[in-house]
């Protein structure tokens, strides 16, 4: 997130979520509300807690024994859960999803039997694709062939692109939109409609307005948790395997997609499993790169791996409408066309207060049809959210992001300390933009699934395996008393 | 000393409960205190003594820790603990709320109007520094949310004359914002203080800063331009701030406020010891290394921690204090012969 001076140490969460760095030490904080099971052991209740000098705690029993006690671990989905933690807490201990974890299964994958192997998965985002092109100056193909190449390498089996797990998410959004535009009659919570694939977003829209806001955001999956369905459901069923033995990783431009992959939502209880198990950052994959020792620009091309039968693709593919998926501009042009019969051939933005917050008007003989908006970045959405609250909001359908600029500048893409930050985003752009867009309807591949995965359209398994809930997170009154 | 810092008068403005601030209005004529009974009363002369004007009392749900008048005069904006602030507008002795600003995650530390009347900054225990514009129709929007500070921000100050705007942190330091394009950028932060900085104050010129720690001191802060002719170093095209006087030794406790006469250029400091001190440059004072002297030192000015002074902008040597006692003092100084 790109808010404040960039001398400054910002956090690696979205300015939504305003996290402190998890790569630095830090202890429990005061504020954390998560009550820690702790397990009885039978015996006499008198024990003496005795602190060792490398700071580890043990218990004395009274005949002398000792035991040493497991320090209380918060974990991702706990601060998932609290509504001050996450926001405003001075320190908590949480255990990362990393590229060492990554390093762990497939480590365990050579030595393991191969009954207990896992078929290792990774799905790559757009964005963090273009931020490695940046920077390797490499095109998009090349980059894309190339880390198809090093995942394998280090012993991936699969390497997929979510672009195409995106062509889901755009088209649910605007099956969504219109069903609500038609249904404004019936419901007046119907509009606006607010998007959803920004997990920095979902997060600080489920703790800080909950009930209100909620009823207002796609149900949509986001494409990594739609590409989560798509491999641990679909292509777990075309490899013959139950959910639990793929590992899927995937590799977002920003530290809260891990938030997101760890809601329960997305946990399968049936086979114990999670939609997506690991997710790195483009960092993390740089680093994972370094600690590797291989060049990406010096590796060998690989042909890329596709989800849907066929010939691979010669390619990457994308969509129009920006770095943060396009969002609004497909689910204008469908209602457009869906609900006028008005072909819109290029949408024409206009900023507003500042370029994180721009407009976009279908008009017809004066009449406005159709008030959309993109608004990034966290200032962008309390005055959105403000709007709302006070009824005075005049769109039908708003793309919001936490990230000021989108997920091309997300926390977690790759920075250049030798370079101006605004160069580099950029040059993001310029290789993000350079990959061929294609229309959700028309990509191949999607009809059939819809099909055959899916059983239909709107059928109960489209809205189960593309759609998703929110939870509004009550505010723990902390009792602690008057702050300073 | 003696004498240079006389009691005119005492009003038990927030009783059984704790005064946190006050905020005299542009004109001098009226006085607004804020407290831990979530009320804000302001307080106007009627002869010699003060009198109760006004209590907005359905504003907050919580401690309103700070209070403070917009240029025009007509406006006030209130600070609270439930994390909102208020703006209420002035209708003669009528003071309605038309606006509450929401989005801090908790506590509400500070509020201050720009000189412009445009823009208003807020501060929180949520570590960050809010920048709003109000336009035509009294319609607050937010500009920039800032996360330059590193713990709870307790205090915001804008320059006198230019859109510069300051704060102090529980995280020991002091940050300055401008704008920059479409947004709000920390352009320069004050290292120095031991321990929390607690409050601020620009100088009548807007030249120098005053903030007051928990560290007991008060420091004094000037600003050198880009090319400046003293050969302070400069990043780029923002100025470079550099502490040229510590007044230490003075405080026995955490200083809670400063505040800088715009009239007489005498620095008033609230400090937790129950005391009240007035510094003075001394004339012949280099302006690179500047010495101040105490001037006044009045032990006992409050029964409990002074949280608050406030120089009358109209009336020089008018100065108001409150406390942790819910008491508002009214002072009358006077600079000392031959100090």
């Amino acid at each position: 997130p790109r808010g404040g001076s960039a001398a400054v140490m910002a956090s690696p969460f979205s300015g939504a979520l305003q996290l402190t760095d998890l790569d630095d030490f830090i202890g429990p904080s005061q504020e954390c509300i998560k009550p820690v099971k702790v397990e009885k052991r039978p015996g006499s209740g008198v024990a003496k807690i005795r602190i060792e000098d490398d700071g580890s705690y043990f218990q004395v029993n009274q005949d002398g024994g000792t035991r040493r006690l497991e320090k209380a671990k918060v974990s991702l989905n706990d601060c998932l859960a609290c509504s001050g933690c996450i926001t405003s807490a001075e320190t908590v201990l949480i255990t990362q999803q990393s590229h060492e974890e990554l390093k762990k299964v497939l480590d365990a994958n050579k030595m393991a039997a191969p009954s207990q192997q896992r078929l290792v998965v990774v799905s790559v985002s757009p964005q963090s694709r273009a931020s490695l092109a940046a920077r390797f100056q490499m095109n998009p193909t090349d980059t894309a062939r190339k880390l198809t190449s090093f995942f394998k390498k280090i012993g991936v089996h699969f390497v997929f692109d979510t672009a195409f797990s995106r062509h889901f998410s755009l088209l649910e959004s605007q099956r969504e939109f219109v069903r609500r535009f038609r249904g404004q009659a019936d419901c007046r919570q119907a509009l606006p409609l607010l998007a959803s694939a920004c997990p920095g977003w979902i997060c600080y829209a489920e703790k800080t307005h909950g009930s209100f806001i909620l009823p207002h955001i796609s149900t949509a999956r986001s494409p990594q948790q739609v590409m989560g369905s798509l491999v641990k459901d679909f292509f777990a069923q075309q490899q013959r395997l139950t959910p639990d033995k793929i590992y899927h990783v995937t590799v977002m431009p920003c530290y809260d997609k891990k938030l997101e992959a760890s809601r329960p939502d997305f946990f399968n209880q049936e086979h114990q499993t999670r939609d997506v198990d690991c997710v790195l950052t483009t960092g993390e994959v740089f680093r994972l790169l370094e600690e590797e020792d291989v060049s990406l620009p010096d590796l060998e091309p690989a042909p890329l791996d596709s989800l849907c039968s066929g010939a691979s693709a010669e390619e990457p593919t994308s969509h129009r409408g920006g770095g943060s998926g396009g969002y609004l501009e497909h689910v204008f042009r469908h209602a457009a066309r869906e609900l006028f019969g008005i072909h819109v051939a290029e949408v024409t933005y206009k900023p507003l207060r500042n370029k994180d917050f721009q407009e976009v008007t279908l008009e017809k003989e004066g009449q406005v049809l159709l008030h959309f908006a993109m608004a990034y970045g966290f200032r962008n959405i309390q005055n959105l959210v403000q709007r709302l609250k006070r009824g005075r909001c005049p769109y039908h359908y708003v793309e919001v992001m936490a990230c000021p600029s989108g997920c091309l500048n997300g926390g977690g893409q790759l920075q250049a300390p030798d370079r101006p930050s605004r160069e580099l985003l950029q040059h993001v752009e310029r290789l993000y933009g350079m990959v061929r867009a294609e229309a959700p309807e028309d990509a191949p591949g999607v009809q059939e699934l819809y099909t055959h995965w899916l059983q239909g359209t709107d059928s109960e398994c489209a809205g189960r395996l593309l759609h998703t809930q929110y939870h509004a997170v009550e505010k723990a009154s902390t009792g602690l008393g008057i702050r300073w | 000393m003696k004498d240079s810092l006389v009691l005119l008068g005492r009003v038990p403005a927030h009783p059984d409960s704790r005064c946190w601030f006050l905020a005299w209005n542009p004109a001098g004529t009226l006085l607004a205190s804020c407290g831990g009974d979530r009320r804000i009363r302001i307080w106007g002369t009627e002869g010699d003594s003060w009198i109760c004007k006004s209590v907005l009392s359905e504003g907050h749900q919580r401690t309103v820790r700070k209070v403070a008048w917009s240029p025009c005069g007509n406006y006030l904006a209130s600070a609270s603990f439930d994390a909102t602030t208020c703006i209420w507008k002035k209708n003669q002795d009528d003071f309605e709320c038309v606006t509450t600003l929401e989005g801090h995650e908790n506590e509400v530390k500070s509020v201050a109007w720009a000189p412009s009347g445009n823009l208003l900054a807020t501060c929180s225990r949520d570590k960050s520094v809010w920048v709003w514009e109000v336009d035509e129709e009294d319609e607050y929007e937010c500009v920039s949310v800032l996360n330059s500070h590193t713990q709870d921000v307790k205090h915001v100050v804008w320059h006198p004359s230019q859109e510069l705007l300051a704060s102090a942190s529980y995280d020991d330091t002091v940050k300055l914002y401008r704008e920059e394009e479409d947004d709000w950028v920390c352009c320069a932060t004050l290292e120095g203080h031991e321990s929390t900085v607690w409050s601020l104050a620009f100088d009548p010129s807007g030249q120098r800063l005053a903030s007051c720690s928990d560290d007991r001191t008060v420091r004094i802060w000037r600003q050198y331009l880009p090319g400046n002719e003293q050969g302070v170093a400069c990043s780029g095209s923002d100025p470079s701030w550099k502490c040229i006087c510590t007044l230490s030794g003075f405080h026995s406790r955490t200083i809670y406020d400063v505040a800088w006469c715009q009239l007489t250029g005498a620095l008033a400091t609230a400090c937790g010891d129950d005391a009240i001190r007035v510094f003075q440059e001394d004339p012949n004072s280099d302006p690179q290394q500047p010495t101040f002297s105490l001037t006044a030192h009045l032990h006992q000015a409050h029964s409990q921690d002074v949280n608050c002074v406030a120089w009358n902008p109209k009336e020089p040597g008018l100065l108001a204090s409150c406390s942790d006692d819910g008491e508002v003092a009214f002072w009358k100084y006077q600079r000392p012969e031959g100090l």
